[in-house]
């Protein structure tokens, strides 16, 4: 009978242990410093997430598991967390040398801890970087070393030294400590975690956050501040914004390009509401990091694809020929859907500005202008790609189509041309130079350039509407290469704080595509071009 | 819109007309003409994307060298001038339809005249300051320059030159005249690192100490290299070996205690055990017997007992945790002594005991370094060596010229391959690898007007070394240019806030003071990123480009009290500026305010 008891005693003990994902409640507005800055709770655990497993949630156990709740469980209860596949290993390569298993994303702590040629290829990782403190590592060196960056960064969470909630009173800057591990509000909290008593846990979390928030009121980071964060994390204004495009992409493409129709009030309705939410996105990122919206790769990609929105609305509203609006609509949702489901390339984390950066009136001149152009060039190119997508099915664009995109280009030029020089004349102060030649200078100038030989071909004549498109849909190769190849493929020069990797396939396929579509346009050009065009009924 | 002056005719055929009637205006159509704009614009840009490729693969300097700074590309960009000044001949007489576009194409043809005269005229480099130097009037200039001085007639001549943008080789040498002399200094191998690789030479002076070169090879690391040591003064004496070991010449070896520590221990079951060993010294390793005289349980100093069964494990060594090795020797069931002698008065364990040898490396007294040397002393043409750890001897012997020692270093071996009774150390230096680093340089030697040359010599950026030939003697330096300012610069101050509760610098902030000799006035300014510092100052400096501007360069995260800043002297900003104002304004006329077509 006594093995039976047993079992019946397990059994109930598992069924008290939380089934469904925990809510941490007050806990999610518990300010953390981390990173050089004060944050929630919710992003420090999503962040962190991010930084161990490349996700906000992961499944574990056989369901899915919140960042809150993953990070939550180290804290209070690392016993066995070291059993737990948290660690993310992408590379293949990487996998393959260290005889894991291909198929699986995510590894234990001791899985990679007991590997040898892992820890082999961290130890020459680590003395490579012993000998040449700038040295870029390549290869399963590099891979291995981030995937030992992710090790460290859950030892630190499992040790509990992460968790710096305890406000110092030394200062608004000064580092923020850990709470001791007896003490009673910390203990209560994992007393009931560890029964899974939702009630007592969220009554043990509201008690440790306001009598941390009580100790040092003068060092807290305002309330609204950290509120405003846990709010825009929950509510994903980026995502709303591209799901309204595509709602508006969608509802113009399928009633309003057949004529003037309710179809095109409701898409205008609908774009508006996806760029109002993207505005308050951005609003909210501004006010929280106090700096414009345009520190990194995730930030220029939302950012491009605003402009591109914004500009399309002005245009619409001028010419209101639906084709800027349809065009933005697809420009916009490509980057943010990029944006939001590669949170490992694209890091969305809010950080504090590099030194470099530092300066909010240049990074809101020079980088939002030289964006805002990227922005223009990108819906020159969705709009070429309505009219090359027109000849492709065999229809001849109109003169007022072309006429759109040169409006466009122009836009792009005189932005990319002031951006350019402005980022220049920063150089000038803060480098101590104008121009040198940096590489994302040189790849900023070839865009430029590619993009005047294409107005100065039609000024001369050498090409007309058809090579004005071709050129706009080519000549944004460039811009892939000054804005993410020059950071992400050459690797090299002063811009190194947006220096990242990843998505490279992703940019190669990009540009294949955009190739072999121009060429399948200019041989279905050549094919009516050929034929007597047909007059219109 | 205003009323057009009385058109002669039609545009169009009135230049049609003038390109018909002169010469002059034809040249002018055909310079300014956009399919040499289309050319100009397709081929800089690919120049440019190009070279940023070039940078990635091998590094900026050679991107710079062979395209942005190329002749051929300079002699480019004034084609694109000629281009850009004669289109806006050729709509001549101007109208106002022209004049965004005048203003921009003026605008590029100023901004790359401004960029000319700063690169003329202009002046880039560094300053590396410290709080504790007195103020400085010398500057680092970016440009690296080779000077050559004939030491016979003190004459000399400077040439620009950098090994690692020209990269010079065997097939493609670059050669300098020595002045007052037919001889050449000829470049023809660059090196991105060098380290030193110092030769042991016979001396003939009687006096000079006896040498020792030695030979270190690793199959392991793919390393092959000499060393040479002296017995003269205690500098040549010792050697660092790559951190991992020192090496060190004697007169002769000293007396070292071995490091293994060999103890016996008689260890009875029931009374306590009798240990021997050196005076001072102890393993720390504990046993006890158990009553039946059948277990040994044998306890090293921070370890975990370990059970011995007897007689089985007799003459065995047992390898315990830290390197130690313990052999029990012989067992007795029923101690006793006889005639001084142990021996067992029967097979019953009455009364059990065992003697064990303990052997086990020296513990190092705390803060007692562990590090490996190589001690020698010159024996005639023979050497005798001791290996030790920390200051214990771990092995000894002798070698020969020729013969290898094994050093249990990693799989490092050292080989005697020169015993001299009198010798010196000439420097010299060798290309290395990124790992081993060092400072760049390039390979030269001296060739004389009838082909005769001189032995090659490496030559590191910041090195002068003297060239002996039977022709001229000549000093060589090689390194960044340095150049003389008439004011001077001191660090006051320099502080890096860092990111609330982290290490990352959050900025740099500089705290120089300026000062003129000359008419006596100081100036205090701070640099920090993003907001330079400056001399003389003042709007009209500042606008000019007549000014020196320090910005943060580089900082080193070891010593806070020194700070490297970059200087930029730029007489053609004024042009770049307004240049690009132009251009800027240029543009928007010309797309958004240009007179609508009537």
């Amino acid at each position: 009978m006594r093995p039976l008891a047993l079992l019946l005693l397990l059994l109930l003990a598992t069924a008290t242990l939380p089934a469904r994902a925990l809510n941490v409640g007050p806990l999610e507005t518990m300010p953390v410093q981390e990173g050089g800055r004060k944050k929630p709770y919710l992003v420090f655990a999503q962040e962190n997430l991010i930084g161990l497993a490349g996700r906000t949630s992961i499944p574990l156990d056989g369901r899915r598991q919140p960042a809150t709740e993953v990070i939550t469980t180290l804290w209070l209860t690392p016993e066995g967390t070291e059993n737990q596949p948290l660690i993310l290993v992408e590379n293949l390569p990487l996998k393959r040398a260290l005889r894991l298993d291909v198929t699986r994303k995510w590894f234990s702590r001791q899985e990679l801890s007991t590997n040898l040629p892992f820890l082999a290829l961290v130890e020459r990782a680590a003395a490579i970087r012993r000998a040449n403190r700038d040295v870029r590592l390549t290869g399963l060196e590099k891979s291995a070393d981030e995937v030992a960056a992710r090790l460290a960064r859950f030892d630190r969470l499992r040790s509990g030294e992460a968790f710096r909630i305890v406000a110092n009173p030394a200062g608004s800057e000064a580092p923020w400590s850990v709470l001791p591990p007896d003490d009673p509000a910390l203990t209560a909290l994992r007393t009931a975690f560890q029964r899974g008593d939702f009630p007592a846990f969220q009554a043990a979390a509201r008690t440790l956050r306001d009598t941390l928030a009580a100790q040092s009121p003068a060092y807290q980071p305002p309330a609204w501040k950290i509120a405003l964060e846990a709010a825009y994390t929950h509510v994903h204004p980026f995502r709303w914004a591209w799901i309204l495009y595509l709602a508006a992409g969608l509802t113009l493409a399928l009633t309003s390009l057949r004529g003037r129709a309710p179809g095109y009030r409701i898409a205008w309705i609908l774009a508006g509401l996806g760029l109002t939410f993207q505005l308050a996105g951005f609003v909210a990122r501004i006010l929280i990091a106090s700096r414009p919206p345009v520190a990194n790769m995730y930030e220029s990609v939302i950012w491009v694809a605003f402009g591109a929105m914004v500009f399309a609305f002005i245009f619409e509203a001028i010419y209101r020929p639906r084709y800027f609006l349809l065009a933005a609509t697809f420009a916009a949702i490509l980057p943010l859907v990029l944006a939001d489901s590669q949170p490992a390339a694209l890091d969305a984390s809010i950080q504090p500005l590099t030194p470099i950066l530092r300066s909010n009136f240049w990074l809101a001149t020079h980088v939002l202008i030289i964006t805002l152009s990227y922005a223009a060039f990108l819906l020159a190119l969705a709009v070429a790609h309505i009219a090359l997508g027109k000849i492709i099915l065999g229809r001849t664009p109109t003169a007022a189509l072309y006429n759109y995109i040169y409006r466009t280009l122009q836009v792009g030029v005189l932005l990319l041309a002031i951006g350019t020089i402005l980022g220049a004349i920063w150089a000038n102060y803060s480098w101590g130079r104008f121009w040198d030649w940096d590489p994302k200078e040189t790849w900023a100038l070839v865009a430029l350039l590619a993009y005047l030989f294409i107005l100065h071909g039609r000024i001369a004549g050498t090409w007309g509407g058809f090579g004005l498109a071709l050129g706009a849909v080519l000549a944004f190769q460039t811009i892939i290469m000054a804005w993410y190849g020059v950071n992400f493929v050459l690797g090299v020069g002063l811009h190194s704080y947006g220096f990242g990797s990843g998505g490279f396939s992703y940019a190669v396929t990009f540009v294949i595509v955009e190739v072999l579509f121009c060429a399948a346009a200019v041989i279905r050009h050549r094919q009516l071009r050929g034929r007597p065009s047909p007059q219109p009924a | 819109m205003t009323v057009a002056p009385p058109a002669p005719l039609n545009r169009r055929e009135m230049i049609a007309e003038r390109c018909r009637r002169s010469v002059a205006w034809r040249i002018i159509h055909t310079l300014g003409s956009l399919k040499l704009a289309l050319l100009l614009l397709a081929t800089i840009a690919l120049a440019c994307a190009i070279a940023t490729f070039y940078e990635s693969r091998f590094d900026a300097k050679v991107a710079q060298t062979y395209i942005y700074k190329a002749p051929w590309f300079l002699l480019w960009l004034g084609v694109l001038c000629v281009n850009l000044f004669a289109v806006t001949l050729t709509r001549w007489p101007w109208e106002r339809k022209h004049l965004g576009f005048i203003i921009t194409h003026y605008g590029i043809i100023t901004l790359l005249i401004g960029a000319v005269i700063g690169s003329q005229f202009g002046f880039e480099g560094n300053v590396l300051l410290r709080k504790d130097q007195p103020p400085t009037d010398r500057l680092v200039t970016s440009r690296s320059v080779v000077q050559i001085q004939n030491l016979a007639t003190e004459a000399f001549e400077v040439f620009p030159f950098d090994a690692a943008a020209i990269r010079p080789s065997e097939k493609r040498p670059r050669t300098f005249p020595i002045p007052d002399s037919t001889w050449q200094l000829v470049i023809d191998d660059s090196a991105p690192h060098l380290t030193p690789d110092d030769r042991l030479v016979p001396s003939a002076d009687p006096a000079a100490p006896a040498g020792l070169a030695l030979r270190f090879s690793s199959g392991m690391m793919a390393q092959d290299l000499t060393l040479p040591l002296l017995a003269g003064d205690p500098a040549s004496r010792e050697r660092d070996f790559f951190g991992l070991a020192r090496l060190r010449l004697l007169d002769a070896l000293p007396t070292r205690l071995p490091l293994k520590l060999t103890e016996s221990h008689l260890i009875l079951a029931r009374y306590a055990p009798i240990v021997q060993g050196e005076p001072g010294a102890t393993t720390g390793v504990t046993a006890t017997l158990s009553p039946d005289g059948r277990t040994l349980e044998v306890t090293p100093p921070d370890g975990r007992p370990t059970a011995l069964a007897l007689p089985a494990t007799l003459g065995r060594p047992q390898t315990l945790g830290g390197n130690t090795t313990v052999t029990p020797l012989e067992f007795w069931p029923d101690f006793t002594l006889v005639n001084g002698q142990p021996a067992t008065a029967s097979q019953s364990p009455n009364n059990p005991a065992v003697l064990l040898r303990v052997e086990s490396p020296r513990l190092p007294a705390p803060g007692q370094d562990r590090q490996p040397t190589l001690e020698i002393a010159l024996d005639g043409d023979r050497l005798a060596y001791q290996l030790l750890r920390g200051p214990h001897l771990v092995s000894r012997g002798t070698a020969a010229p020729g013969e290898p020692i094994r050093l249990g270093w990693a799989d490092w071996i050292a080989t005697p391959t020169a015993i001299l009774p009198h010798a010196g150390i000439e420097p010299n230096l060798q290309p290395a690898t990124p790992a081993q680093g060092g400072p760049p340089g390039f390979r030269a030697h001296l060739r004389g007007p009838d082909g005769q040359t001189t032995p090659p010599r490496w030559i590191a950026s910041g090195d002068r070394a003297d060239l002996r030939s039977p022709g001229p003697d000549i000093r060589l330096s090689y390194g960044l240019e340095s150049r003389r300012v008439d004011f001077t610069l001191a660090l006051t101050d320099f502080n890096v806030p860092r990111f609330e509760g982290t290490d990352t610098p959050a900025d740099f902030i500089a705290s120089v003071r300026f000062h003129d000799p000359a008419t006596g006035r100081t100036r205090d300014d701070t640099a920090r990123m993003n907001t330079p510092a400056s001399w003389p100052g003042g709007w009209l400096a500042v606008t000019t480009g007549l000014n020196y501007k320090f910005s943060q360069a580089q900082w080193n995260p070891e010593n806070l009290d020194e700070t490297t800043l970059q200087v930029l002297f730029d007489p053609g900003w004024l042009l770049k500026w307004t240049g690009s104002l132009a251009i800027c304004a240029g543009i928007f006329i010309m797309f958004y305010l240009r007179p609508k077509k009537s």
